[in-house]
């Protein structure tokens, strides 16, 4: 692929080249529109964030001095919970699912037991089972289990889906591996705890942070049921809190707007960490599905 | 020397106690909820009782006599054809555009610029566009009143003959990031040799397009539209924080009517009724895309 796209730009003869390109100008300018429109919201944003509720009604969308940063201030004494709580809940549910996924796909992928194609398609059969299907369900069996107003009625039931994904990607991974190499590890006389622990996951680290970032953006987003199984606004992560901050503080603008841009930041964050996985996460996990 | 399988299932021993703990909760959390899911919906079963066995009358109650469960399959279909124009066609046409950009600087620009809409949390966007559409302060009427068409301003979410279509059109100009990413990977994995000689043939602009960059991108956009119907189906959750469903059920999809039926007046078994059919509108767009995986492969 990327030799492909190389030779794109350096390979073909210069009048060639010329007429695979032409008219960069008005491509440029539509484009350039479309990412003015798509952030204009977040310029609407910012504007207000840093606004008093009477500087709001004089000027609602122009910027207005001073700057009102207070309204970030009491912002991040809120957002400030909701977000440990996302930590919590995603970071648990995430190491979790690495751990799982990996040792299933590398039994599936690297020791022939027997009946290992009926486990495997037992597995990948859930891909098709909808979350609406067991919405009900679910919570009717947390609220059994005496989970309700607990993390663990996020972190277990997180973990349980989003495996499944991980197993998928991982296997593929693991199967690419040569056979050889295990073989050898084998013979040595290592089990397969130590070839998994010290050989399989060290050559896979880049492929848990796909995993890792797909399932951390997955769940990160989840807005609906945290506020069924937590009936304690102060335990919601930060996508239902968000929305219940919104809710509560609506008419002051401000700080709402402030609030929502705060509520943003972490998954920016990640993704200026991981933003070769994040590309790689988004478009080769799509495809392999 | 061949080995029983009882030989065989010992020296394996390892493997199924690597996939022990997956299946562990598998079964726990995915398949017993599934499962009991199915069994559910047959019944009349409200929280905390036994329930009556009803056989298909939740399902026959559905289709005949529940008006607002027709109009959430009415609203699903419209907004699920709209993700599809938005999601599958606007994004072909900006990955096409990005791909076309001669400037390699600009196009690495457009092309991390279109991560955005991902990496801003999809709350934040809907609760944005909900103030956006806010009918006393909301910059939407504000700006056509600053172009002089009071008569089009609106109380967007609130009014339920618009409702629905100011769902519809949030997230203007509708660009999915990942969509766009997806198409341009598929673009530049195209060999360059194909569009030089199709060049040398007198291929260009329009028809370089339509009869050698389409046609080797079909993979891609197939399994877009797969994955874009299967969450059309499913999605509810900006309907969710948008209108609940309201003014008069005029926004009211599937799954926000399951959401209805189970939290607030506690029918948990018609609930699970709805979960259903909404399972089997996806398993058919499953089948769908492993018979277009199948065509791939041959």
């Amino acid at each position: 692929m990327v030799t492909h796209s190389e030779s794109l730009t350096g390979g073909p003869p210069q009048n060639q080249s010329r007429r695979l390109y032409r008219g960069d100008g008005w491509r440029t300018l539509a484009l350039g529109i479309l990412c003015v429109l798509m952030i204009a919201p977040l310029v609407m944003a910012v504007i207000i964030s840093l606004k008093s509720p009477s500087q709001f009604t004089r000027v609602p969308f122009l910027p207005t001095w001073p700057l009102r940063w207070e309204n970030y201030e009491f912002a991040v004494q809120i957002i400030s919970q909701f977000l440990l709580n996302s930590i919590i809940a995603s970071g648990a549910t995430v190491i979790g699912v690495l751990l799982l996924s990996s040792l299933a796909a590398y039994s599936f992928a690297q020791i022939r037991f027997p009946g290992r194609t009926f486990v495997f398609y037992a597995v990948l059969a859930l891909m098709m089972v909808p979350a609406s299907l067991t919405l009900v369900p679910s919570f009717v069996l947390i609220r059994d289990l005496r989970l309700i107003n607990t993390y663990w009625s996020l972190i277990l039931p997180w973990i349980a889906g989003g495996q499944l994904i991980g197993i998928l990607i991982l296997r593929a991974f693991f199967e690419s591996l040569p056979g050889e190499m295990f073989d050898a590890c084998r013979i040595d006389g290592a089990s397969d705890w130590q070839i998994y622990w010290h050989v399989a996951l060290p050559l896979t680290r880049s492929m848990l942070g796909v995993v890792a970032v797909l399932n951390i953006l997955g769940t990160w987003n989840n807005l609906i049921w945290p506020t069924l199984t937590l009936s304690e606004r102060k335990m919601w992560p930060l996508t239902p809190g968000l929305y219940s901050y919104m809710e509560q503080y609506y008419t002051s603008y401000g700080r709402v707007m402030a609030g929502l841009l705060l509520g943003s930041i972490p998954l920016v964050i990640l993704f200026v960490f991981t933003s070769r996985l994040f590309v790689e996460g988004l478009t080769s996990g799509a495809i392999k599905t | 020397m061949k080995k029983t399988l009882w030989e065989r299932i010992w020296e394996t021993k390892t493997g199924y106690l690597m996939v022990v703990p997956t299946l562990a909760f598998l079964l726990v959390f995915q398949y017993y909820p599934a499962v009991s899911g199915l069994y559910r919906s047959m019944f009349d079963w409200n929280a905390g009782l036994a329930g009556n066995f009803v056989g298909f009358s939740n399902f026959i109650e559905l289709f005949t006599d529940d008006d607002v469960f027709i109009r959430s399959l009415k609203n699903m279909a419209l907004l699920t054809v709209w993700y599809l124009i938005a999601f599958v066609g606007l994004s072909t046409g900006v990955a096409v555009l990005i791909h076309r950009i001669r400037n390699e600087g600009s196009k690495y620009f457009f092309r991390l610029f279109m991560i955005l809409p991902v990496i801003i949390p999809a709350v934040v966007l809907i609760l944005l566009w909900k103030f956006i559409y806010d009918s006393t302060i909301g910059p939407l009427n504000a700006i056509l009143i600053g172009v002089g068409l009071q008569d089009w301003t609106h109380a967007w979410l609130a009014e339920p003959k618009i409702a629905i279509y100011a769902v519809m059109f949030r997230n203007f100009p509708w660009i999915d990031g990942i969509s766009v990413l997806i198409l341009l990977a598929g673009l530049q994995a195209i060999p360059v040799e194909i569009i030089e000689s199709g060049l040398l043939d007198g291929a260009s602009g329009w028809r370089r397009l339509r009869y050698i960059e389409l046609p080797l991108i079909t993979g891609q956009i197939k399994l877009l539209i797969v994955l874009t119907i299967m969450w059309g189906v499913q999605e509810y959750s900006a309907v969710w924080a948008m209108t609940q469903g309201g003014p008069i059920d005029s926004t009211q999809v599937p799954g926000m009517w399951m959401y209805f039926n189970a939290f607030r007046i506690s029918r948990m078994g018609y609930a699970s009724a709805i979960g259903v059919v909404m399972f089997l509108i996806t398993l058919v767009a499953t089948i769908l895309n492993m018979r277009y995986i199948r065509s791939q492969e041959y």
